[in-house]
């Protein structure tokens, strides 16, 4: 596991859709559920959120697309499947079949960062991207 | 070896044998005895076919189906829309209703008129006679016959005739569409370059740069929304994009035609998308300054290397089809200030559609899947030949093989069926005898 200077380390990997320069920084918010998506979009958290969705289809996480997130997560799919198509096209930067080290349990047993972990993406290569854990003093 | 390993070494290689991309197609040519998935002025008359033609066929068109969508194959749920178990339920629909109605159709236009019907998506944009209507629905019918046998529903004896009859169909389709030679996106090296030159050049004079960055920001975000409801629209399938192309231009660099459907009227959920287009047209031209490579695949889905595509893009020419039968002297372009607009009410209906969606019980949106799904594949080709009509209700109503298949594959058991008959390409194993004339 690599540490930075500045305390980001490592806590996930995954496959990079699209190679970005990009900095990627954004609090994990996880979403299970149509009804958790429309909440989420309803929310103020929108723009600084990098969202997890378990699968890799496009239509469950519409509203989150298209309310402009800053960053996707997903923990299955390539970026062949159609949510990573659509990521491509909103220029959003997207990890996919993210595995990570650390985190919270979820009810099936996928380990993911907590809601609300702030997280920064490194997207500046592919194949692979990142998931990085950033020291948050302001929590 | 685990088996996840052997999954993944089925991923990586047809097989376990055969690449991706043009080596992969190339490889392919080089097993089939008989080059049947050439076309040509003659052969695409025939209705009876050897036993080579349609095992070579069916060789092909197993890699080929590996190679649009085994990358995919992880994608995993939806949480929204049961995918999986809609599309592989429909599969069965499909296998249990195409046949007939390829030959209904075939009766009603003859032979020539299904060239010809081929043909027409070379002098039109937004219009879904395209080639994933061609390559689509004649995998659907292999991997319905296929899970029709998996299930024990069907025995390999059954129907023989049928599987001639689809071939065929496919076949004159692309022989109207590219002419003499491969029919496959694929076989043509991922160069879907299908458009009359005239169009082309049309498309062209009416670029408008995207030099200010607030109007390139304009374009990417109506690129994206309308795309983005296309799939919602088509409950999450990709009959709401289309992109031929890559065209040359002038000076250097290239253009895509993109499609997006956003008001089909043949849902009723689209009452959603009412005030919208029936479609959006997208001639974007990219001058890029590095190299890149750009395929299409057979569902007229571009991938390119690098992925961000969409920096280069250096002008465009935006349409509006208002109307499904709207013809192309009244295709209209639309300009920054209405592509907003359309961006704002297509984000709308998302939300709209997105509601109903998480509103709707399973089976009911399994049904709805196996609808567009039945629908969709072959509409366009039917209303094309003036029959849709007297196909629709037998579209409409789940057939006994359908109804059959439906316990087990909407329960959990879609996946493990259909994976290994794609994957590894058990769907299109050879058949030990020609069809029995």
């Amino acid at each position: 596991m690599s540490v930075d200077l500045d305390g980001v380390r490592e806590i996930g990997v995954g496959i990079n859709v699209m190679e970005l320069d990009q900095v990627v920084e954004g609090r994990i918010r996880f979403l299970d559920s149509p009804q958790e998506v429309l909440s989420f979009v309803a929310s103020d958290a929108v723009a600084s959120s990098i969202v997890i969705s378990r699968g890799g289809t496009t239509t469950f996480m519409a509203p989150a697309l298209a309310s402009g997130v800053c960053g996707l997560i997903t923990l299955q799919g390539s970026p062949e499947s159609h949510l990573g198509i659509l990521s491509r096209e909103f220029g959003i930067p997207c990890v996919m079949s993210a595995q990570f080290t650390e985190g919270i349990q979820t009810a099936r047993g996928e380990t993911i960062p907590a809601d609300g972990t702030l997280v920064r993406l490194d997207v500046s290569s592919v194949p692979e991207g990142r998931i990085l854990l950033v020291p948050d003093d302001g929590r | 070896m685990t088996d996840a390993d052997d999954f993944e070494r089925y991923l990586a290689l047809y097989q376990a044998e055969v690449p991706t991309g043009i080596p992969g197609e190339r490889e392919m040519r080089k097993r089939i005895r008989v080059p049947f998935t050439d076309v040509n002025e003659d052969d695409v008359r025939r209705d009876d076919l050897t036993l080579d033609e349609i095992n070579g066929w069916r060789a092909y068109m197993g890699w080929s189906l590996w190679d649009v969508i085994a990358q995919r194959s992880t994608e995993g749920e939806s949480g929204l829309i049961p995918r999986q178990e809609y599309e592989t339920i429909s599969f069965l629909q499909i296998w249990a209703l195409y046949p007939e109605m390829m030959r209904e159709i075939t009766d009603a236009v003859g032979v020539d008129g299904l060239i010809e019907i081929g043909d027409r998506k070379r002098h039109q944009v937004g219009t879904k006679n395209n080639i994933t209507r061609i390559w689509s629905p004649a995998n659907c019918c292999h991997l319905g016959r296929a899970i029709a046998l998996e299930l024990g529903l069907e025995s390999p004896e059954d129907r023989p005739r049928d599987l001639d009859g689809v071939i065929q169909f496919a076949r004159r389709l692309m022989y109207g569409t590219w002419g003499a030679g491969p029919g496959f996106a694929c076989g043509n090296d991922y160069k879907v370059r299908i458009l009359d030159q005239e169009l082309v050049d049309r498309f062209l004079d009416d670029e408008e740069r995207l030099d200010d960055p607030d109007r390139r920001a304009v374009f990417r975000r109506f690129n994206a929304t309308t795309e983005l409801l296309g799939f919602l629209v088509h409950y999450d399938c990709r009959f709401g994009l289309q992109d031929t192309g890559p065209y040359e231009v002038p000076g250097g660099g290239f253009m895509l035609v993109r499609d997006h459907w956003l008001h089909e009227p043949a849902y009723p959920w689209t009452a959603s998308t009412e005030g919208l287009p029936y479609c959006v047209i997208e001639a974007m031209v990219f001058r890029p300054d590095e190299p890149m490579d750009v395929k299409i695949n057979d569902i007229g889905t571009t991938f390119t290397k690098p992925v961000d595509y969409l920096r280069h893009l250096s002008g465009v020419a935006v349409y509006a089809k208002d109307q499904e039968d709207t013809p192309m002297s009244e295709l209209r372009r639309i300009d920054a200030t209405e592509m907003q607009e359309i961006t704002a009410r297509s984000m709308s209906a998302t939300t709209q559609l997105y509601r109903m969606l998480a509103e709707k019980d399973r089976e009911q949106k399994i049904r709805d899947g196996i609808n567009v799904y039945a629908t969709d594949h072959i509409r366009p080709i039917a209303r094309d030949a003036g029959v849709w009509e007297q196909l629709k209700p037998r579209i409409d109503e789940l057939q006994e093989l359908t109804l059959a298949g439906w316990p087990n594959l909407a329960d959990g058991q879609a996946a493990t069926v259909l994976a290994p008959l794609f994957v590894k390409g058990l769907a299109y194993r050879p058949l030990e005898e020609a069809p029995t004339r």
